[in-house]
């Protein structure tokens, strides 16, 4: 009873998040990335953000961080998160894989600047593939896109964020 | 127990969706941090507010968010750059805040946008000092998809590497370079329309129709075109410009090309010597830059012609006999410069990235000249500059700079420089 009222509130966030997405090109909607990364669409999961963690999430991100009740899904294997940060003046939504503390997979899911796009490519973001958190970076330097410098700053970031949540997650599971 | 009836209450409430880890007492204390951000925000002035993302149900958000424009609303942007320079012959030394820029751009739905940007140069703008106040950008977007975009206003004309990316952050040096200054007029907007967008998730196009320069108004040489230009002040427009631009970018590499033309005479609205002298001028030119590991590789060249530049020179003649005051001058009737410069980013850790350059500039004005009137070709219109410098950046959108410049021809200009910008 109380997995199914989880399933149908999971449900119900995803499609009103879908339709929630109220501007910029969507080229993929959250909830389809989800289901098809993992196949179908599990119980969401909340990685409550203390205060503690709140500090590293904010020395990845320069600023607080936008949730503090971090939603996410996963399976046996992997994590997966819908993350959201400005680039230059608008906010850029990525969906991120995370397998064995490591990004498995990342794509842009709704992109709202004017310029910039070019961070969508499969170029650009399967650099982050196997990325792996190494202290605060990235364990690799990410080539930039001449005239995106902000939107890739941006994906840099979400990525090293993806990774400290995923880490966060196993703490907690484990904690 | 009306306490442990209250707690699993909350808990009751909070495992609608399960959560790993923290106790009751530290999500309670997280609500309360979401409450006070939320009545914080509530202070506040209303922006328009859609909903952004998935998260979005629960406005957990507990700052105000540096992107108003990205939920509807208006959104500040800017930029700025101060320079400090020494010159080696005369010894002299100037400071100035070069510039200070701050935008407003507002989403109007979903689709439609405003761009804007005003300028202050030199600090202070009034009758007996050099400032100038202007508006460098003020264009409507209406996006139909990424690939087809449709604008309308006062915006950059989409040709060289700076004139659409000029923040100092973005840049190397504390001035900006020589060709895209005096040949490409950076920053070099028009009135008009145009059409942009992104193909094949690489290649970005733009097309349009716009103002172009008035070749009456031109009163220095130096700068090969860039004295005609109007600014969308009351602009001549009796000829008009077409412009295309063609650029590829890919992680770490970006080729491309522009090109714009158009008649310049404008019908002798400037000045009645040139009525019906067409005195086209086009511009193009071709960049590339290369990002390889930490080195960073970059070149460009920039071409222009005015047609008819004799007769902008009798043009000035006659001006100068009308009025002594408005001096006479070898008009330009070419102009061409390239450049090639490498920066590789010898420190990084954290945001502080620090990457020494070096950059190769050539610069090449030519004049007509009209001998029976004394007007020659100015020698420092063909010039060579050599700069080694350093880039500093103390975060992604603030850096400081420092430079050696040595020009060959113009000597009064070699001069050791030294600055900061900054972006948001």
């Amino acid at each position: 009873m109380i997995c199914a009222a989880r399933r149908s509130l999971a449900v119900l966030i995803l499609v009103f998040g879908a339709t929630a997405v109220a501007h910029g090109e969507v080229y993929q909607e959250p909830g389809a990335f989800v289901a098809e990364v993992l196949g179908s669409t599990p119980a969401l999961k909340v990685l409550w953000l203390t205060r503690e963690m709140q500090g590293q999430a904010a020395a990845i991100l320069g600023h607080p961080p936008a949730q503090l009740r971090q939603r996410y899904w996963s399976d046996a294997h992997k994590t997966v998160w819908i993350l959201e940060e400005t680039g230059k003046e608008e906010l850029i939504t990525a969906g991120f894989v995370v397998v064995d503390g490591r990004i498995d997979h990342v794509r842009v899911l709704v992109y709202r600047e004017g310029r910039g796009q070019e961070v969508r490519q499969s170029s650009f973001l399967k650099q982050f593939k196997d990325a792996k958190a190494q202290g605060n970076r990235l364990d690799r330097d990410i080539d930039g896109i001449v005239g995106a410098t902000l939107s890739v700053g941006a994906m840099e970031r979400m990525a090293r964020l993806a990774l400290l949540f995923d880490r966060l997650s196993h703490d907690n599971a484990h904690g | 127990m009306k306490k442990s009836s209250i707690t699993l209450a909350l808990a009751a409430a909070f495992g609608a969706a399960p959560a790993l880890g923290q106790t009751v007492d530290e999500k309670l204390q997280i609500l309360q941090q979401e409450i006070d951000d939320l009545k914080a925000q509530n202070r506040k002035p209303a922006a328009p507010q859609q909903s952004a993302s998935p998260d979005s149900l629960d406005s957990s958000s507990m700052l105000d968010r540096n992107s108003a424009l990205a939920n509807g609303g208006t959104n500040i942007v800017g930029y700025g750059e101060v320079g400090y320079s020494k010159f080696r012959q005369s010894g002299n030394a100037t400071a100035d805040l070069q510039r200070f820029v701050f935008g407003f751009n507002h989403r109007f739905d979903e689709r439609l946008t405003l761009h804007s940007e005003v300028e202050f140069e030199h600090a202070v703008v009034s009758k007996d000092d050099e400032g100038e106040a202007e508006i460098e950008q003020a264009w409507v977007n209406y996006k139909m998809s990424d690939a087809v975009n449709f604008k309308g206003g006062l915006f950059l004309i989409p040709i060289g590497i700076l004139n659409e990316t000029h923040e100092p952050p973005t840049y190397y040096g504390v001035q900006r370079n020589q060709v895209e200054t005096r040949i490409i007029p950076t920053t070099w907007r028009e009135l008009g329309v145009g059409m942009h967008g992104i193909f094949d998730e690489s290649f970005r196009y733009d097309v349009g129709i716009t103002t172009t320069f008035d070749s009456g108004k031109l009163d220095d040489p130096t700068t090969g075109i860039r004295s005609a230009h109007q600014e969308g002040q009351l602009a001549n427009a009796r000829n008009l410009a077409v412009y295309g631009a063609l650029n590829y970018r890919r992680p770490g590499l970006l080729v491309g090309g522009g090109v714009s033309t158009g008649d310049t005479g404008q019908n002798g609205a400037s000045n009645p010597a040139l009525q019906g002298v067409a005195a086209r001028f086009t511009m193009w030119d071709v960049h590339a830059q290369y990002r390889v590991g930490r080195l960073d590789l970059q070149a460009l060249y920039a071409s222009g012609t005015l047609g008819d530049a004799d007769k902008v020179t009798a043009a000035t003649v006659a001006a100068n006999l009308a009025d002594p005051s408005v001096a006479a001058f070898a008009a330009p009737k070419s102009m061409k410069g390239w450049y090639a410069q490498a920066a590789y980013h010898a420190y990084k850790q954290g945001n502080f990235d620090v990457a020494p350059f070096i950059r190769y500039e050539r610069v090449d004005i030519q004049q007509a000249e009209d001998p029976a009137n004394g007007l020659f070709q100015d020698p420092n219109n063909n010039e060579r500059i050599k700069t080694l410098g350093v880039n500093f950046w103390v975060h992604p959108q603030v850096v400081l700079k420092a430079d050696i410049q040595r020009y060959a021809t113009d000597k009064t200009q070699d001069r050791f420089d030294i600055g900061a910008g900054f972006m948001f």
